[in-house]
């Protein structure tokens, strides 16, 4: 435990130690402001709740956020080495995963929470659009879908980074990686031509529902066993190079 | 023993890296690791290291296998990797505290710990300095202080001196001959000084074999060849001095040639003999001046050129084994 503490922490403090951190936050907040604003400008006829626009706006260039913060999770320590150094101290492979996971995650959900209240922030104090549309119950679960789609995209990310020694391949494959995932649903429905129900395995239907204030507990499963599963892929990938 | 290895063979696409070795290390023994480039010198520490497993034998660090018993082993070790890989987005000070952590260090032993490292290995002035910022000398301490952190019972050393400037290489040099005292060793290098001053035995390893493993002294002593003893002398012609050099009984093969103003004179013999005492007599009792007369020393270097050349690999590698040294 103390050591899973220790990597995590130590993740967590990594990212604000270059400037990627500041950058991240500072694009990040400006390109989902742009596209949230430019979405209740001129979709105002459309009838939507203001928090489903607000959770999609964030989720777009959530990907991007996430492919950048996966991308050096273990790809980095495999260039410069320290993987070595990482694997010969009496630390266990699940403990190693885990504690980058926390620590990529955590910054993740640092850099998205502040931009969404800012973003809320700037709706409140705006002449046109009144507090009243919003729904605090929405609000709630929309940031619980929130979390839940960034623990699983930050868990796929994690195992691309894993396979690769490559930052830019890493970065690549993390990409499509997470698209593939948002996009699970759509593909299984277009390959089978509509042939079985996808709505359990649909990342973007559940933003919609979840930002609505539907709130559902088989997303919650569905997304809790995903990243479950896809640290256990990372843990077993990571213990591979012993019996390797 | 606290290293024990048996049979190691190690496969990389089913090329032999390590080639079926096997050795011992004693408790405060520093044992140094030598071979050519691509010997396999890394991979042996990497398996020790509990970093790689290997394709065949057994390997145990403080009676704990490697293999099964991973986590054993790396809470008795403490390894410096061959380019000091390092977080170079921390300080110093901070990282070593990371490192202390991950190695089971806490509280107020972590911070003693961090302080006698610092002192240790000459860190108190970089302390707060960022890692990237810090020269190639400091790098290489950092390394250091980060494996002598948790005082680990073996310490795996690979080439901590390569890169540094000679001031350093002989801080470092000393830093590791004080270890000797409480811990055990093995450095692998090929400055081949450095392990000649710094350690009690040397392991030679040639194309993943051991070929050698002896003190520095006895493989120097088990060389072949003759022994040469060399002489400046004036007073005679060349012709002369190397008649009567070559009168000497025990001289094998005497040669001499102007060097400046003096004659230089190489006498050989055969390595029981010692012919510098009869040199002199000849040079005395013709009347001749004698500036210089030494034996030429052989050195490790010699040993090393000889057991991991090409064409003479074989020789002092069979009388080794047939001396049961290997």
């Amino acid at each position: 435990m103390r050591n899973f503490l220790t990597i995590w922490f130590r993740e967590l403090s990594a990212c604000f130690l270059s400037p990627v951190a500041y950058v991240l936050m500072v694009v990040f907040l400006a390109v989902t402001s742009a596209t949230f604003l430019l979405d209740i400008t001129q979709d105002a006829a459309l009838d939507q709740p203001l928090t489903v626009t607000l959770f999609e706006s964030i989720l777009v260039w959530l990907t991007i956020l996430v492919t950048v913060v996966c991308m050096r999770l273990f790809a980095e320590e495999k260039r410069s080495g320290t993987l070595e150094t990482l694997m010969t101290v009496p630390v266990t492979e699940a403990q190693i995963v885990l504690g980058k996971y926390a620590g990529a995650l955590s910054f993740l959900l640092l850099v998205t929470f502040p931009v969404a209240i800012t973003l809320l922030l700037v709706v409140a104090v705006s002449p046109v659009l009144q507090l009243g549309d919003l729904d605090g119950g929405a609000l709630l679960s929309g940031g619980l879908i929130l979390i839940l789609v960034s623990s699983l995209l930050v868990a796929v990310g994690l195992l691309v980074s894993l396979l690769t020694r490559n930052q830019i391949i890493a970065a690549i494959c993390c990409f499509c990686a997470v698209w593939g995932v948002l996009l699970f649903g759509w593909i299984v429905t277009i390959i089978s031509g509509g042939g079985f129900s996808t709505t359990y395995v649909t990342v973007t239907d559940h933003i919609r529902d979840f930002s609505r204030g539907m709130l559902d507990s088989r997303p919650l499963v569905f997304y809790i066993l995903g990243s479950a599963l896809f640290l256990f892929a990372s843990v077993r990938v990571l213990e591979s190079r012993r019996w390797r | 023993m606290i290293v024990k290895v048996e049979n190691l063979t190690k496969r990389y696409h089913g090329r032999p890296a390590v080639d079926d070795i096997s050795f011992e290390v004693k408790p405060r023994e520093i044992v140094g690791f030598l071979g050519p480039n691509g010997a396999g010198k890394t991979t042996t520490m990497q398996i020790l290291a509990g970093f790689m497993p290997a394709t065949g034998g057994q390997v145990t660090v403080a009676g704990f296998n490697v293999f099964s018993q991973s986590l054993e082993v790396r809470r008795r070790i403490g390894y410096l990797p061959e380019n000091v890989p390092l977080y170079t987005d921390m300080r110093v000070k901070e990282y070593l505290r990371f490192r202390g952590r991950l190695k089971g260090l806490r509280g107020a032993r972590l911070r003693a710990r961090v302080m006698a490292v610092l002192e240790s290995c000459g860190l108190g002035e970089v302390q707060r300095q960022i890692i990237g910022s810090l020269s190639r000398g400091f790098r290489q301490r950092v390394g250091l202080a980060d494996s002598l952190i948790a005082e680990p019972e073996l310490l795996i050393l690979d080439e901590p001196t390569v890169g540094l400037d000679p001031n350093q290489i002989r801080q470092i040099r000393n830093l590791i001959r004080g270890l000797g005292d409480r811990h055990t060793v093995l450095l692998a290098s090929h400055i081949l000084h450095e392990v000649e001053m710094v350690c009690n035995r040397v392991l030679i390893i040639n194309r993943g074999r051991i070929v050698a493993s002896d003190t520095p002294g006895k493989l120097v002593g088990l060389l072949r060849g003759n022994r040469r003893v060399c002489a400046l002398v004036r007073g005679g012609t060349p012709e002369n001095v190397q008649h009567l050099l070559e009168g000497i009984p025990a001289v094998v093969n005497a040669s001499c040639e102007p060097h400046g103003e003096w004659l230089q004179c190489y006498c050989e013999s055969k390595k029981e003999d010692d012919v510098s005492e009869d040199v002199f007599r000849v040079v005395a009792a013709n009347g001749w001046s004698l500036r210089e007369l030494h034996e030429e020393r052989r050195n490790l270097e010699d040993v090393f050129a000889e057991v991991t050349g090409e064409e003479h690999g074989h020789g002092l590698h069979e009388r080794l084994n047939g001396k049961g040294a290997a």
